[in-house]
């Protein structure tokens, strides 16, 4: 009964962004079947389509499973974003440094790269909150604009391609790029790396003793104090991980998709992330299925926009609806859900 | 002194105050908002809601301050929904916020398409001129940066005065600190911790959306994407700075309008050093800031943390 | 005509009743005692009389008019007011503004602080109450608190003022003063409910004494027509067994736990002052002491949790004094806290998980560098069938067990692969006579296998009657260690827990 009411309060969700975004479509003065049915070609329509769904969701994957580790342990990273592009300016500067290093070495050094320094920008927030108590919601958010503009600074100056008058760096080493997995498209290794890491995080966070500790650090950290667990350790850890994914995020966009560093590689993945980690659940296999899902809503509202002449906008307002529906769900639903 | 310095700085100075005019406007808000418990990181949703309908009614009525008033409207209309959400629901106020930035963009975005199509113009709307307030605007330097500009500013100057008399000469500040210190005990004294919680929340909606007017109605004279462009997350970085005093926000929201105002003009003057090393600066001021104060609990205690009336 | 009636109250929290059919009346200038074990209801009785839950069922009436009160706001309204067991203060704002919160006083809202300080100053006075009325409320010590907190009632006219557990925090001395001063405001017309479990003080104080067992009202009575034994039999159901104790020959061979001058300076103050106590294998040793005298310290620095200023801390001869939890834990104590649902479960994950927490760096469990999930199922099948834990499974989070589960759980944790010593920070806090004595059953099971056992409870007949020995814990320091004989004298214990070291010293004589 108790799992039913809770399935029916989930449906009623389901509906009401149906009925908001047929009320959206209304609007636009398009025809509701239509706009559907170029949704979902947009999807499904092609293989190529299918694809972009995949490259548009491993940044997502990524960042949206260090938003969860992080919350596993307490941490509340506002700030994928930033980490993101610190994985970016790692990625650009080791490739053009060791530009020489075969794909072999290369390849896994950049990614090791993008993890420190997308952790690092992590866990001096992870550490301010561990050591003196300072709100990381805040200083995430902050870090985030600070990252863009050492971004927007770095592909003016250091980074800055001499060949060209736009603010970008030149491309990248061929070792430096991940290699792209069907020749048609733009999917590349990067989903790879993006399913490893899911498992990888798996099995670090539900079956290892580390793994554990940041659960029970996340959940109470007093008694884990009592138990002998460091507080401190674990929230340093899991804020490295956490900025670490997000940083490998930025290296699969710079070397998988677009083969150089430049502003506004991410369209806010970083912040779309906390809503693929609230919707998965915190959990890696949710994380994936709530990756997907966002990054289809995003493909397919281009094709609702291409053939239907809805803007893409709707997509971001689908997803702040989900979400305010889900925050809301407990109260929208409560006579459906007086168990929980 | 000499006088083109004194021109300068004057410059400078006017430049700045309208740069922080919708910061001060909305870290006010968000300032009375943050005292009562409730932390709204969707104050870009609110900036950017009230900049969007007082656009378009003062575009398609032409009255500026029927535009100012429908602004107002939509700063409050998106907060009372994170109120709802924080209060009623107690949801994640982080994540509430968050998803109303995404929302709101979108929203607004969308419905300006639908309203004005895909033009290569953009559309433009009045503006509100400049008051002179005679004598004190013949102060030198002070006097046209405080006394010879737009109605915004006066209203952010009034907001600065009336916040601190809020906060520290009546009894509604004190009754604001108690919910967001210690709600159990300001329930227990009798006082209505949701129906202060939700005042404080619309008190946020109209700063914030007033903030967002003052963007499209006192600075630009049109609408766009994303118009606000991150005003929102310095307003919360002003608020931090300003430590929730209402001096504090008026003189760290001044600094970061200094650094903007700066910015512009290094631009145009075509210096060589990046902008963003100023966008930056205010950002990591704060993290500075914040690393300074600590060991000082600055914040309320219950700030983030939703109230429950039958909790066990 | 009674001046409160309370009518067939109920009420439930998450499917289990606090309140039954209760009912409740009051006289006019009387002091009524509700009494009743922890979890009997008289807090949620209060708290529905007052405005801050909402009851399921039932009527009240106030002075012959029937009232319903939704919030504390209404019942102040009606002169009624209460000071909660955790003081409703706000920490960041004066006394005087603590006492004015809320109302609307003359010049609202720009009042006047400095005439009500006069008449703030005035009200306190007239009771012998003392105050600085613009000092802030983080600075003041938990009697002044107390005393803010019935000033702000007598402030705002109470009529009727409910205690709940006045004096948990307080030396017998200083009870007696809030006593006096309970008696002044009864003489000045004022009607008290106080809610307590301590009948010695029911008899001292009120009038008349209402008790409640298991959300029941089980009897009302004057308190001069009731003997306390009657009282007790009301309260828990039955006259309290007492345990056997034997003698434990230790031959272990082993020295038990050992404190040598530990001492714990925090803050610039000094927590704890020179202690030195060695238990040896086979002995409980408990610590009376009026909570908030260094217990949670004493206990926290002996497992680490806090880490002494100066002395040693042995375990069987092993100096573990700048050892980290866990690894003095590997030594063998187990800890059983005051606060279980802070500092000893977590309350959002399985009983598996919770067993975990003490055992997840245990070699046993984890192959390959991950945890043997299969293994510690076992392990937590077996607590459960041992400790006969109800549970609807494995997986089922914490927080939907009861208190008395709960417990047995962290018990079977603790206990496990029988632990050399055990520190017990009110083992029995919050749970039914049921639960209570199998907990002290198990106690007293493990001083039989030999084991070192330092018992703190704030309820000094639970000290009395597990106890090998007793240590008087005040301030932070011990001011004696007395076997614990039928010879023993329990007013001196007393007296040394309120500090009164030469009134002890002549009562010994």
């Amino acid at each position: 009964m108790k799992q039913f009411g809770k399935l029916l309060s989930y449906l009623g969700i389901a509906f009401l962004t149906l009925s908001i975004s047929i009320l959206l479509i209304l609007l636009v003065g398009s025809s509701v079947t239509q706009a559907f049915s170029s949704f979902l070609s947009g999807i499904f329509g092609s293989f190529y389509s299918v694809s972009e769904v995949m490259v548009k969701a491993t940044p997502l994957i990524l960042t949206g499973l260090g938003v969860a580790v992080g919350s596993r342990s307490g941490f509340i990273n506002i700030g994928a974003e930033g980490q993101l592009y610190m994985g970016a300016i790692a990625v650009t500067f080791i490739a053009f440094w060791l530009n020489d290093l075969p794909a072999m070495v290369m390849i896994p050094l950049v990614i090791l790269g993008g993890f420190v320094f997308g952790g690092i920008w992590s866990v001096i927030p992870g550490f301010l909150k561990a050591r003196f108590g300072i709100s990381e919601v805040i200083t995430t958010l902050m870090f985030n604009y600070i990252a863009l503009s050492i971004v927007g600074i770095l592909v003016r100056t250091l980074l800055k391609d001499p060949a060209s008058s736009l603010p970008m760096s030149a491309f990248l080493p061929d070792g430096a790029t991940l290699p792209t997995l069907i020749s048609t498209t733009r999917l590349h290794a990067g989903i790879l790396v993006a399913l490893i890491s899911v498992v990888l995080v798996w099995l670090l966070v539900w079956k290892t003793p580390t793994g554990y500790e940041m659960r029970a650090v996340g959940l109470n950290p007093r008694a884990s104090k009592c138990a002998g667990i460091s507080v401190y350790k674990n929230i340093i850890l899991s804020s490295l991980i956490s900025g670490g994914l997000a940083g490998i995020a930025g290296v699969c966009e710079v070397s998988g998709l677009h083969h150089k560093l430049l502003e506004g590689i991410s369209p806010g993945y970083g912040y779309i992330a906390i809503i693929v980690a609230l919707l998965g659940k915190n959990h890696p296999v949710g994380v994936v299925i709530s990756a997907l899902g966002i990054a289809a809503l995003q493909v397919g509202s281009l094709g609702m926009q291409r053939m239907a002449g809805v803007p893409t906008s709707i997509s971001s307002i689908i997803m702040g609806v989900v979400v305010l529906l889900i925050l809301a769900r407990k109260s929208l639903f409560r006579r459906l859900l007086t168990d929980e | 002194m000499d006088s083109g310095f004194i021109a300068l700085i004057t410059m400078y100075l006017v430049a700045s105050v309208r740069m922080a005019t919708p910061l001060i406007l909305a870290g006010l808000g968000e300032a009375v908002s943050e005292k009562a418990g409730i932390l709204n990181i969707g104050v870009e949703a609110i900036m950017l809601s009230g900049a969007f309908f007082s656009f378009i009614v003062a575009f398609f009525t032409g009255n500026l301050y029927l535009g100012l008033l429908t602004g107002i409207l939509g700063g409050i209309l998106v907060s009372m929904i994170h109120a709802v959400l924080s209060i009623h629901c107690k949801a994640n106020q982080t994540i509430a916020g968050l998803a109303l930035n995404f929302m709101v963009m979108g929203l607004t975005s969308f419905l300006f398409l639908i309203v004005f199509g895909q033009t290569t113009t953009i559309p433009a709307c009045n503006m509100f001129g400049d008051l002179k307030i005679p004598l004190l605007s013949s102060i030198p330097i002070i006097g046209p940066a405080l006394f010879n500009q737009n109605i915004f500013v006066y209203l952010a100057l009034i907001g600065i005065i009336l916040t601190a008399i809020f906060f520290y000469k009546t009894e509604w500040g004190i009754n604001l600190q108690a919910v967001g210190e210690y709600p159990q005990a300001a329930n227990s004294a009798g006082l209505n911790v949701f129906a202060i919680r939700y005042f404080a929340c619309f008190i946020n909606g109209v700063l914030g959306g007033l903030g967002g007017a003052s963007i499209t109605l006192g600075q630009l004279g049109f609408f766009m994407e994303n118009v606000t462009s991150g005003r929102g997350y310095i307003a919360l970085v002003a608020v931090i700075l300003g430590r929730r005093n209402p001096i504090g926000i008026f003189a760290a929201a001044m600094v970061i309008g200094f650094s903007q105002a700066l910015q512009y003009n290094l631009q145009t003057l075509g210096f060589p050093i990046p902008t963003q090393v100023f966008t930056m600066f205010p950002y990591l001021v704060a993290v500075i800031v914040l690393f300074l104060s600590i060991g000082k609990s600055i914040d309320p205690s219950a700030l983030g943390i939703p109230f429950e009336r039958n909790k066990r | 005509m009674a001046l409160l009636s309370m009518k067939n109250i109920s009420k439930s929290f998450f499917g289990k009743m606090a309140n039954s059919q209760v009912c409740f009346d009051l006289e006019p200038g009387e002091i009524h005692a509700l009494l009743g074990e922890n979890g009997a209801g008289k807090t949620t009785l209060m708290n529905i009389l007052y405005g801050i839950y909402s009851r399921d069922s039932g009527d009240i009436f106030w002075k012959g008019q029937k009232v319903s009160f939704t919030s504390p706001r209404d019942a102040i309204a009606f002169q009624i007011g209460m000071v909660h067991q955790h003081f409703m203060l706000v920490p960041t704002l004066t006394v005087s503004q603590n006492i004015t919160l809320g109302l609307k006083e003359k010049g609202y809202p720009f009042t006047d602080r400095k005439a009500l300080n006069a008449t703030i100053t005035e009200v306190a006075q007239k009771y012998g109450l003392q105050i600085d009325v613009n000092a802030y409320i983080s600075n003041l010590s938990v009697g002044e608190q107390q005393r803010v907190e019935i000033i702000k009632l007598l402030y705002r006219d109470a009529e009727l003022l409910i205690l709940d557990e006045p004096t948990a925090m307080l030396t017998p001395q200083e009870t007696e003063y809030f006593f006096e001063v309970l008696r002044k405001l009864r003489a000045d017309g004022h009607s008290v409910i106080i809610i307590t479990h301590r009948i010695p003080e029911i008899m001292s104080i009120s009038d008349r004494v209402t008790v409640l067992r298991d959300g029941y009202n089980v009897v009302t009575a004057k308190t001069s027509d009731i003997s306390e034994q009657e009282l007790s039999r009301y309260m828990i159901g039955r006259q309290l067994q007492i345990i056997q104790r034997e003698a434990v020959v230790s031959d272990t061979g082993s020295e038990g736990i050992s404190l040598e001058e530990v001492s714990l300076k925090e803050k610039g103050r000094e927590r704890l002052n020179s202690l030195s106590l060695q238990i040896a294998p086979g002995e409980i040793v408990g610590v009376a002491g009026v909570d908030g005298n260094g217990q949670k310290e004493l206990v926290e620095v002996i497992l680490g949790i806090r880490k002494q200023s100066s002395g040693k801390i042995r375990m069987d001869g092993v100096d573990m004094s700048s050892m980290s939890v866990l690894e003095r834990k590997k030594l063998g104590i187990g800890y059983i806290s005051d606060d279980r649902h802070q500092d000893g479960l977590v309350m959002d994950m399985s009983l598996t998980d919770n067993i975990l927490l003490k055992t997840h760096t245990d070699r046993r469990f984890i192959k390959h560098g991950l945890i043997n999930t299969r293994l510690v199922r076992a392990e937590t099948q077996k607590a459960v069938e041992d400790y006969a834990i109800k549970t609807p499974g494995l997986n089922t989070p914490l927080r939907y067990l009861s208190g008395g589960n709960q417990q047995k759980l962290i018990l079977a944790r603790e206990m496990a692969g029988n632990p050399k010593a055990i520190i017990a920070h009110q083992p029995t806090r919050g749970l039914d006579i049921g639960a209570t004595e199998f907990v002290q059953q198990q106690l007293l099971q493990h001083r039989s296998n030999g084991c070192s056992i330092l018992l703190i409870s704030a309820d000094l007949e639970e000290v009395l009657l597990l106890s090998d020995r007793i240590a008087v814990l005040y301030k932070g320091c011990f001011m004696g260690i007395f076997p614990n004989t039928p010879e023993l004298n329990l007013s001196q214990i007393g007296l040394l827990m309120a500090g009164k070291t030469s009134e002890a010293r002549k009562e010994s004589l």
